[in-house]
């Protein structure tokens, strides 16, 4: 009865498109929660409307999570209201009255799903909890696993799926009763970026056609521009909130890009005048407060003075420069308060490596039938910054597992810090540093107990350890916290004792698995500030992988792995050019008919036109002519398309769908 | 680096350095660990003194009597079964009643005594009829109500039938003279105690490096250990030679912080020669431990697999029960127990004082079953990690 009410009124809601609905879907004033003494969020106020895909920004801890629970009606909280579809959720009896008319998916890859259970039988879980009627679920379970591709997977267990696919699952599960609206709670994090770009497009798809509104919290900054509005959050108040464009903009001042022959001494002299500079692969990025583009470009090469500037131009601002600029500008942080980095002073052992940091020459691992490193080889010079991309079960924990002597490999060899890996695994072993994707100190232990201790394994005596120690401190800006638990640290802080402890016996080879996953861009720049350091000043080669293709960027060579499979083996810039020569470049248009234009555009041949936040994109080989074509075609103005610079993320994305292209076409065609 | 121009002497030296940083990091967490801490401390205080409180005797039973026959002899009987054996409850009891308080269990033991009882005993029949019942639902009670029961009738019987023929003298007696050796007093306290000692030990020894070991694993922090220099055998090791120096300081405090002062437990053979080869036992053991540490992918998974281990050990291996009482094979079995010998060597050296002369064979069987578990553990930690 009210089952079927709630149903036909949903559709009906459904037919209409979204902007003719303005009314409000949540409201929050005044909200606080505190846990104990800790205060997690205070004053947050933000309103979301119909249709509207909100987001919610920031890195970990900034509170964004105990507001999604607030809102899905699961936490009690102290202060301000919180309402949800006219209904004040002051109490757990009017928290009931919505939870039929919602669908909530916590944080954490999977953690609402039952791994012993098949696809199949968790969606038949979940739509039963929730009564749906068996005839409708039949329907929608068939139109729910053609949309995320998991058709094929029905019998599957759950727990033998990788990291997109559950989170796909899990969506599926959060759909099944067709709820008004969706709270995810970072369903991206963890996940590669092959598999976010597909959750996106499905999440704006039924934004768009079916008129469901979505509340979504994310740690990547550079998923901002997939909301209408989003509020940007750190330390349980809202920096920020707009569309993303304006939250971009309110952080005043410009970015520049600086390519340097001593981008070093480059770094040094602008870091004097300019807060904001860091290096990103040969390029230096920066931020000038207070400029327009040309202005800023002005004040750079001023500022550089008698130093060569190769190249140099203003690039738009993206919402990891601005949040970093809002917090400076509001006083809340500063880039070098910690870390004192003045000189690293390694002392490192300077004995030759003959150029070559890491060499794997056809190594392969399988596990079983399955193998999981298929004959990758590839040579990374000494002193280099490396990183090894790939979507999640890619193989990259596994090359690094058998390049540290973690696992044998199954067949191929390699050399690390001028050793054999067959022949020489002990002698790496004092060579490497080695930072595993999990966290890999004694959270009960005090920072220096820790350092002492990884000191103690490398066989340093008692006064070098504590030089050791002395430095790792000063390094990693934990001076003032040394005798605290590793547990009560921030995650950044962590991260960076993490890499001091990896760092204990002067490494000539460092490898990090995914070292930055879930610290606030702040922290991650501090972090890769010091890995440069170690690589350009101390010559030790880097092999990092992450996630985070931002991060991508400040590598100086990466290659990209595939199914176990190494399918691109090249610099950053290179690589971008390359798929600039094959596809083209994205244009990126506003079009007041989004459905219309989308159909318009894949009917005239366009390439994979999609939705991107309000936006649409699409690649174009020539993009000078495709702009008029497309405003033609259309009938938008010149202004409106715009011509992007392909970033790390489009060429991850497009390499690794090229290669899966047969399933990939479907899905298109299934969504159109 | 300098790996292989060193001497033997600085690698030696290097070894035992990172031996003991990985043992000494052991101690802070485990402090840390407050339930694990407080775990730790109960069973070596606490633990033992309720332990040693507890005993196997038959205390204050209770009895209910049918005297149907009220003579002298029968007022005899009632009178025998007392404190602290046995608690009478009621003499004149109808049968039908009695029988209830044994349905109930009010009563252990319902005793009839017919109207004609102490008749056919002074008549000297041969037989003159008692019915004793009991309820036998803890086997263990009941069993001892039983036998404490018939003996009580039979030597009055004997003392009947010695006063009747008095005069025919010269029947033959034998007069068992007891010498009670080890322990004169039979205080149980002492038993029970040192077996308590002997099962939180061999607890501790079991449990303790297991779950050091599983924590590194589930924590992810064995990777990184796996990327040092270390060899797997300083990993493991270093938990058990931690581990061994807790159990040893709790031993020591059981001993004769508690023992000693409140039981009187007494310590007759060399106690150096008892921590050392407590210590020992602590090595044997925890090789269980350890190899089922190399089974469990968590903490919660380790706990199943062990209480599957440590419960039969420590109920079968001879510590309450009797390994004389058990079938062979179940026998068989638990000779590849360390604790099995342990038993032999803590009570020997504890209560009867003996050397090592005496104990040798089981101090060898024991060192021999804990290299073999601790070297299948360190093979297949060795095999699952690869290193």
């Amino acid at each position: 009865m009210g089952e079927t009410a709630l149903v036909s009124e949903f559709r009906l809601a459904g037919k209409q498109p979204p902007h003719f609905t303005n009314q409000s879907i949540i409201k929050v004033e005044a909200f606080g929660k505190s846990y104990r003494k800790t205060v997690a969020v205070s004053d947050v106020n933000l309103e979301v409307r119909r249709g509207q895909l909100y987001g919610l920004l920031g890195p970990d801890g900034a509170g964004k999570s105990s507001l999604m629970k607030a809102v899905a009606g699961v936490m009690s909280f102290e202060a301000g209201n919180v309402g949800v579809f006219d209904v004040r959720l002051d109490s757990e009896a009017a928290s009931e009255t919505i939870k039929d008319r919602i669908g909530f998916m916590p944080q954490g890859l999977g953690l609402n799903l039952y791994p012993e259970l098949s696809v199949e039988e968790n969606i038949d879980f979940f739509a039963r909890l929730r009564l749906v009627p068996e005839h409708e679920l039949f329907e929608r379970k068939q139109q729910l696993l053609a949309m995320t591709r998991l058709a094929p997977f029905r019998n599957r267990l759950m727990k033998k799926l990788s990291g997109g696919m559950k989170q796909k699952l899990g969506l599926i599960c959060t759909l099944i009763h067709e709820p008004e609206l969706l709270i995810l709670d970072e369903p991206t994090t963890g996940v590669d970026p092959v598999s976010r770009r597909d959750f996106w497009i499905i999440l704006s798809n039924l934004v768009r056609e079916r008129g469901i509104t979505a509340l979504v919290t994310t740690a990547y900054m550079d998923e901002a521009s997939r909301f209408h509005r989003i509020s940007l959050m750190y330390e349980g108040k809202v920096l920020a909130e707009g569309e993303p464009e304006r939250v971009c903009e309110m952080a005043e001042g410009s970015v520049v890009m600086l390519k340097s022959a001593s981008q070093t001494q480059a770094i040094e002299v602008l870091r004097q005048v300019f807060p904001q500079v860091q290096p990103e692969g040969n390029w230096i990025r920066l931020f000038v407060d207070g400029a327009k583009a040309e202005e800023a470009v002005l004040q750079t090469r001023d500022a550089m003075g008698e130093l060569t500037v190769n190249r140099v131009h203003a690039e738009e601002t993206e919402l990891e420069d601005a949040f970093t600029a809002l917090l400076r500008h509001k006083g809340l942080t500063s880039l070098d308060e910690e870390t004192t980095l003045g000189s690293v002073n390694m002392e490192t052992n300077t004995e030759s490596l003959n150029g070559i940091g890491i060499e794997a020459l056809e190594l392969t691992k399988n596990f079983g039938e399955f193998t999981a490193v298929d004959r990758v080889s590839f040579k990374v010079a000494e002193g280099e910054i490396f990183g090894l991309l790939g979507a999640n079960g890619a193989g990259k924990t596994t090359v690094i597992k058998v390049l540290t002597g973690i696992m044998p490999a199954s067949r191929g060899s390699g050399n690390v810090a001028g050793a054999n890996l067959t022949h020489l695994g002990r002698a790496i072993k004092q060579r490497i540093g080695y930072m595993s994707q999990q966290f890999s100190l004694y959270t009960d232990l005090t920072v220096v107990e820790n350092i002492l201790l990884y000191a103690g394994i490398y066989g340093l005596r008692p006064v070098e350890a504590r030089a050791r120690c002395d430095w790792i401190c000063t390094m990693a800006g934990l001076h003032s916290h040394i005798n605290e638990r590793t547990s009560r640290l921030p995650v950044g802080m962590r991260q960076r004792l993490a890499l001091g402890c990896a760092l204990v016996h002067r490494p000539r080879v460092l490898f990090l698995d995914e070292p930055t996953s879930g610290i606030d861009p702040i922290g991650r720049q501090r972090f890769w500030k010091i890995l440069f350091q170690l690589s350009r000043e101390e010559g030790v080669t880097v092999l990092v992988t992450t996630h985070y293709m931002s991060e991508a960027e400040h590598c100086d060579h990466l290659v990209l792995m595939h199914a176990g499979r190494l399918v691109a083996d090249a610099s950053p810039e290179v690589l971008k050019q390359e798929v600039e020569t094959e596809v083209g470049r994205i244009l990126e248009l506003d079009s007041p008919h989004a459905k219309h234009a989308l159909e318009h555009l894949a009917a005239n041949g366009f390439n994979n036109p999609v939705m991107f936040g309000k936006h649409i994109h699409v690649w174009s080989k020539y993009p000078e002519s495709d702009v008029v074509r497309i405003s033609d075609l259309l009938g938008l103005e010149h202004a409106a398309i715009r011509v992007r610079d392909l970033s790390m993320d489009d060429v991850f994305v497009h390499r690794i769908r090229s290669l899966e292209r047969p399933v990939s076409t479907v899905t298109e065609e299934l969504m159109s | 680096m300098t790996g292989v121009e060193q001497s033997i002497g600085e690698r030696v030296a290097l070894w035992l350095r990172q031996l003991g940083v990985m043992t000494l990091k052991e101690f802070p967490q485990l402090v840390r660990d407050r339930p694990v801490f407080a775990y730790i401390v109960f069973i070596f205080t606490l633990d033992i003194i309720i332990a040693a409180g507890q005993s196997v005797e038959l205390n204050n039973a209770k009895v209910v009597i049918n005297d149907a026959d009220q003579s002298m002899a029968s007022r005899e009987l009632t009178y025998r079964f007392r404190a602290p054996y046995f608690d009478v409850a009621e003499t004149n009891l109808h049968p039908d009643i009695a029988l209830s308080w044994l349905d109930r269990g009010q009563a252990t033991l319902l005793i009839d005594i017919p109207p004609n009882f102490s008749e056919s005993l002074y008549r000297g029949d041969e037989v003159a009829t008692v019915q004793m019942l009991v309820d036998t639902s803890n086997a263990n009670i009941g069993f001892l109500a039983a036998s404490y029961g018939s003996r009580i009738a039979a030597e009055l019987g004997t003392q009947f039938t010695a006063q009747r023929t008095a005069s025919v003298t010269a029947l033959p007696r034998i007069d068992n003279q007891r010498r009670v050796r080890f322990n004169a007093d039979i205080n149980e306290s002492w038993f029970s105690s040192i077996s308590e000692l002997l099962a939180v030990i061999t607890v501790a020894c079991i449990f303790l490096p297991a779950v050091a070991m599983v924590r590194e694993k589930e924590r992810g922090t064995v990777e990184q250990l796996l990327v040092s220099p270390l060899s797997p055998f300083q990993v493991m090791f270093a938990k058990v030679l931690a581990m061994m120096t807790v159990m040893l300081i709790g031993t020591a405090f059981s001993l004769f912080v508690i023992m000693q002062p409140l039981f009187d437990v007494p310590a007759r053979g060399s106690l150096a020669l008892f921590f050392a080869l407590t210590a020992l036992y602590a090595f044997a053991t925890a090789g269980i431990g350890m190899l089922a540490a190399t089974f469990a992918r968590n903490t919660a998974q380790l706990g199943m697999l062990l209480m599957l281990i440590v419960f039969p050990i420590i109920l079968l291996s001879g510590l309450w029960v009797q390994l004389e009482s058990m079938p062979t094979w179940l026998r068989q079995v638990m000779n590849l127990t360390p604790l099995r010998y342990f038993i032999d060597i803590a009570y020997g050296i504890l209560l009867r004082g003996v050397d090592i002369a005496i104990i040798w064979d089981s101090v060898l069987k024991m060192t021999a079953i804990g290299i073999v578990l601790f070297g299948v553990a360190l093979w297949r930690f060795r095999r699952q990690f690869g290193g």
